[in-house]
């Protein structure tokens, strides 16, 4: 009997989850469990920007603007007292999509470089203004006075295991719905547009709509990660915002592997661990870090999971090497 | 928004050439930084991300050698040829590796530097911020100029940042190296057939753009507290400089870096909270209205 | 204190509810942190700072202070043999960052207590983790005044051993009214950095200014954007406008920029500088030459208050530490006092216990204007600190003298300006 390829991935997401709820029966160490939010937070951000740089083409050094966003409505929305958490979530990830349709229809008809530019000039427009308006985001102090966790359906956030698990099952989730959204006929046909743009236009497909609705999902799931730090950390601060998030997310995507599907959350996991890692048992943080991506990207030239899935690839049949020169006019071979 | 102080300025001539002066200041030292880049995104198509880190590299050498000859022209030299040859082996041993790499490998690779040498200069140097001062020659009472005070040193960098700007002109449209550097970046693949020296060049591309870079940090050290990090700033700016003006387009930087001074000066009349943000918005625009930037030739 | 009195029993009351509902619901979610009552190993004190980046010196220079007093302690013996670890740890400036270490400090690495050595922002994503978790906590740095004074923001279990920006302002408004009557200033100009400290810093100073003077004439307020040390057009503004006074909130490297800049055009002989934050010895003798006459505030030196103590302090620290303290060490290094001075009355390191006996405490300190040191118990902050201003020279040691500012006149307007903000 065949299964229905979406049950088998709910199935398996099921199977995480329970192995995941089991964590915090085991053990009593509430700093795994926060590891745990941390790597829902980054993995789900990186996750969503694969599906734009990796599955799309689009180059966006943006997405921070999407994450910072959806902290800061959350946040807003729940300090006014007037909504119960799954419904400022709602509210949340609506408004968060509309603003990055928005930014979507404004930037698609760029081609690379400067679709990139732009995403990063208007990421950095919001956090100027998030700066500036004060009265509304706390300006550079962030949003103060801690986000209320008002308990609903006897779920209470403020309990770490609680907030691990709602986390953990809100990322299953959202991973569930990427890889679907990858898998199916609009994940292919952002591919399609991905390997190259004209020949989808020339097949007739409505190259920018795709985009846009790409974009506009990627934003989304963004904005839930954003919501995800903002009930870790009880606020939201325009560091969410700066270009430097929108960095850290390429830099896992990097890490980990552009062309995996999971790639993004290995990338996520190293840069986390690693940042923790030198933090922790160093002085210099920078020197280290810097030092060991360093040396990956001279080492591996490409993410942890695209080199072990390429790995096991040429035990079967070995490759011809790509020969190395900086410039060249058309668009450079993606694997 | 205060509109009436602008208009109240513009209207007067100390404050004009006051404004005009300050913004042709940052402008200057911003071009040579966003030169730099634009040079090396040319030739190589590589953003150099780590380009804010040869840029404080540049002041921190100017700085020491400054403290030990009480030269200043030699500080500046020796900011330029040391940052100089730290890109030719930054291309050498880092660039040359991931060519054929995805850009984004280039990026995290950036990153990378840009952390290890945020650390090295903290270690080498200190974490506290540091001052040169004024060179001697320097000290002298301000111009003045239609009611304005302009001081010497702003004249000179100015002056100086012209300079720079005439001789890279030179070098790029009327030299034989010009003519490589511009054949390279129009069609790598073409210029290495033609068997030009394809790597040399990226190599010396690369210097010639940490020479920009150290110039600027080397001219700018007496008004600016060093501190490790310093990088950040000028690379975002520079950036935007690069790409309303035009990636690889060096005039296209020259001015496009003039209209970002003379907005920062201005536009701090106008609405001081909002100055950066402020830069975005005009970048957002011309990517808009001509995305590849206001005085390129349109292609790419 | 003679009307505060009563007040002050009023808030205990209400904080030992707050303890006590605090206690309430750490048993319902039971952490861990708060059933470990050990007595025995080393004392885990978990500090985050900036360790790095452009703010590197404020992470640097506030763990030496805070390292200061705890080798002190150690070396005398500790808490009954029991030696203080700190755990310091970087959090690059990043709020998110910092909410987790210290998180972790209490999930994980079983500290008994927080020294908090963030700037601002940091500091209010720390008060965040220990308002939830429970743990003491010592903020030290963080200078915005509603930290502590804003009872939304406040909690039972965190403490503040810094100055404030409310005291600064009233310090300072008090002072320049003083020069400004003497010297006829009327016209006057402000600088600060773009962000909150520095808005929130200049309204407080022309709030106090006014109130103390009847005839100022407010003239251009500049906003230079923060670490990007470029002054030529502000120097030109103040000059075409020509105040008479002009009171500046620039900061570590943009005021020295500011400062060296300024001199170009002989801008210190026109006017009156009013700096609030220049009397740090890294500002003051990174200027390659220090103009005479500039008005500041004390950060740090040495020469105020004028006592034996502080000067054998500076001496110690010099001589650990190779470098002159900042403001930010002797802030660290009060804090880090508090929280020894709390673990000699209780005989404990347990947060709760020390949490209990530090409001209303009294410490000697040389950084008191009479020797002592109170941490109010109201609203959990230090007062009774040196806080003046003096004039500067171009020697050592740049500012001899301090004329410090009277407190009961701080805690008047202090109290007038927390009720215009709702806060009592």
């Amino acid at each position: 009997m065949r299964i229905d390829s979406f049950t088998k991935y709910c199935v398996v997401a099921l199977v995480v989850f329970a192995l995941l709820s089991v964590v915090p029966l085991i053990t009593d160490d509430i700093s795994i469990l926060d590891m745990g939010i941390v790597i829902c937070a980054h993995g789900l951000f990186a996750m969503s920007l694969n599906l734009l740089v990796g599955r799309t083409g689009l180059l966006s050094f943006g997405h921070g603007g999407f994450y910072a966003t959806g902290a800061y409505s959350f946040g807003l929305l729940m300090q006014t007292g007037a909504f119960s958490i799954p419904a400022a979530f709602a509210l949340t990830i609506v408004f968060v999509a509309a603003l990055s349709a928005m930014v979507a229809i404004l930037c698609v008809r760029l081609n690379e470089t400067y679709f990139t530019f732009l995403t990063l000039a208007v990421q950095m427009l919001f956090y100027n203004i998030i700066l500036s308006w004060t009265s509304l985001t706390g300006g550079d102090q962030g949003l103060l006075g801690g986000i209320p966790k008002p308990v609903f359906l006897s779920v209470d956030l403020v309990n770490p295991v609680h907030l691990y698990l709602f986390c953990s099952a809100i990322f299953l989730v959202c991973i569930v719905l990427l890889y679907q959204i990858t898998q199916s006929p609009f994940g292919y046909t952002l591919k399609m547009i991905r390997d190259n743009t004209e020949r989808a236009r020339f097949l007739g497909i409505a190259v920018n709509r795709y985009k846009v609705a790409s974009f506009t999902l990627a934003g989304a799931f963004a904005g839930i990660a954003g919501m995800f730090m903002a009930l870790f950390v009880s606020g939201a601060y325009p560091s969410f915002a700066y270009w430097t998030m929108s960095g850290d997310g390429i830099f896992m995507i990097m890490l980990g592997g552009m062309n995996t599907f999971l790639g993004p959350l290995v990338g996520a996991i190293m840069l986390i661990t690693l940042n923790d890692l030198t933090t922790i048992y160093t002085d210099h943080y920078g020197l280290v870090l810097g030092s060991f991506i360093l040396v990956f990207v001279l080492g591996l030239r490409r993410g942890l999971l695209d080199f072990i899935i390429e790995v096991i690839r040429d035990r079967r049949a070995p490759r011809k090497d790509n020969k190395k020169h900086p410039a060249s006019p058309k668009k450079e071979d993606l694997q | 928004m205060d509109f009436s102080s602008l208009f109240g300025c513009i209207s007067s001539a100390s404050c004009l050439v006051t404004q005009s002066i300050s913004g042709l200041t940052i402008g200057m030292l911003l071009f040579l930084v966003a030169s730099g880049l634009s040079l090396i995104f040319g030739v190589l198509k590589i953003t150099n991300f780590a380009h804010g880190s040869f840029y404080m590299l540049g002041a921190y050498f100017a700085l020491t050698v400054y403290q030990v000859t009480n030269n200043y022209f030699l500080a500046v030299c020796a900011a330029a040829l040391g940052v100089g040859l730290f890109g030719v082996l930054f291309e050498r041993f880092l660039i040359r590796r991931i060519y054929g790499s995805n850009v984004l490998m280039q990026l995290l690779l950036s990153y990378a530097v840009i952390l290890i040498l945020d650390d090295v200069v903290m270690l080498v140097w200190g974490s506290e911020f540091q001052a040169m001062g004024m060179p001697e020659m320097f000290r002298v009472p301000p111009l003045r100029f239609a009611g304005a005070y302009i001081p010497a040193f702003y004249i000179f960098l100015i002056l100086a940042a012209f300079a720079i700007a005439g001789g890279l002109w030179f070098l790029i449209e009327k030299t034989r190296f010009g003519k490589v550097v511009r054949a390279a970046a129009h069609n790598g693949d073409m210029a290495s057939a033609l068997g030009i020296n394809t790597s040399l060049l990226y190599s010396v591309t690369l210097g010639l753009g940490g020479v920009l870079a150290g110039l600027a940090g080397g001219l700018a050290a007496p008004v600016r507290s060093l501190v490790p990090g310093m990088g950040m700033s000028i690379l975002i700016e520079s950036f935007i400089v690069t790409v309303i003006g035009g990636m690889g387009s060096i005039m296209g930087a020259f001015l496009s870096a003039i209209i970002i001074g003379l907005t920062r000066s201005f536009g701090g009349i106008v609405m001081p909270e909002f100055t950066e943000g402020l830069m975005f918005l005009v970048m957002v625009i011309v990517l808009i209205v001509k995305p590849t930037g206001l005085f390129s030739k349109g292609q790419d | 204190m003679n009307n505060n009195s009563s007040k002050k029993n009023l808030h205990r009351r209400d904080f030992v509810k707050g303890i006590g509902g605090v206690a309430a619901a750490t048993a319902v979610t039971g952490f861990p942190a708060i059933v470990r009552a050990q007595n025995t190993g080393p004392i885990k004190i978990g500090v985050s700072s900036i360790m790095s980046g452009r703010v590197a010196q404020l992470g640097s220079s506030s763990t030496n202070g805070a390292k200061l007093g705890v080798d002190a302690f150690n070396a005398a013996g500790g808490l009954n043999g029991r030696m203080i670890e700190l755990i310091i740890r970087d959090s690059k400036g990043k709020p998110d960052e910092a909410a987790r270490i210290n998180r972790d400090f209490i999930n994980r690495d079983d500290c008994d207590m927080i020294l908090s050595l963030e700037a601002s922002t940091g500091a209010f994503a720390v008060q965040e983790v220990v308002r939830e978790l429970g743990t003491l906590c010592m903020h030290c740095l963080s200078e915005t005044s509603s930290l502590t004074a804003d009872p939304k923001l406040r909690t039972a279990n965190a403490f503040r051993s810094g100055r404030q920006g409310a005291h600064d302002a009233i310090s300072a408004g008090s002072y320049a009214a003083g020069i400004a009557k003497e010297k006829g200033l009327k016209k006057w100009m402000t600088v600060g950095p773009n962000y909150a400290y520095g808005h929130d810093t200049t309204e407080q100073f022309l709030k106090y200014l006014n109130h103390f003077s009847s005839d100022v004439e407010l003239g251009s307020q500049l906003w230079p954007k923060i670490f990007q040390p470029d002054y030529t057009d502000v120097i030109n503004k103040i000059l075409q406008e020509k105040p008479d006074a002009v009171f500046t909130c620039l900061w570590g490297g943009d005021l020295s920029s500011f400062i060296e800049q300024g001199n170009l055009y002989g801008l210190f002989d026109q006017a009156q500088y009013f700096c609030i934050a220049l009397a740090d010895y890294t500002t003051m003798a990174a200027v390659k030459n220090l103009p005479t006459g500039l008005h500041s505030g004390n950060r740090y030196v040495s020469t105020f208050p004028g006592s034996a103590a502080n000067a054998a302090w500076e001496a110690a620290y010099v001589n650990k530490f190779g470098s002159r303290p900042t403001n930010w060490s002797w802030e660290a290094a009060l804090g880090m006092q508090y929280l020894i001075e709390g673990m000699k009355k209780t005989g404990t390191s347990d947060g709760n216990e020390i949490a209990r006996v530090l409001p209303g405490m009294v410490v000697q300190s040389p950084f008191g204007v009479d020797g002592t040191i109170t941490m109010r118990a109201e609203d959990q902050t230090v007062v009774e600190y040196g806080t003046g201003w003096g004039v500067t020279q171009s020697s050592e040691p740049f500012m001899p003298d301090v004329a410090a500012t009277d407190w009961k006149l701080i805690y008047e307007l202090e109290a007038a300006w927390k009720k215009e903000q709702g806060y009592i």
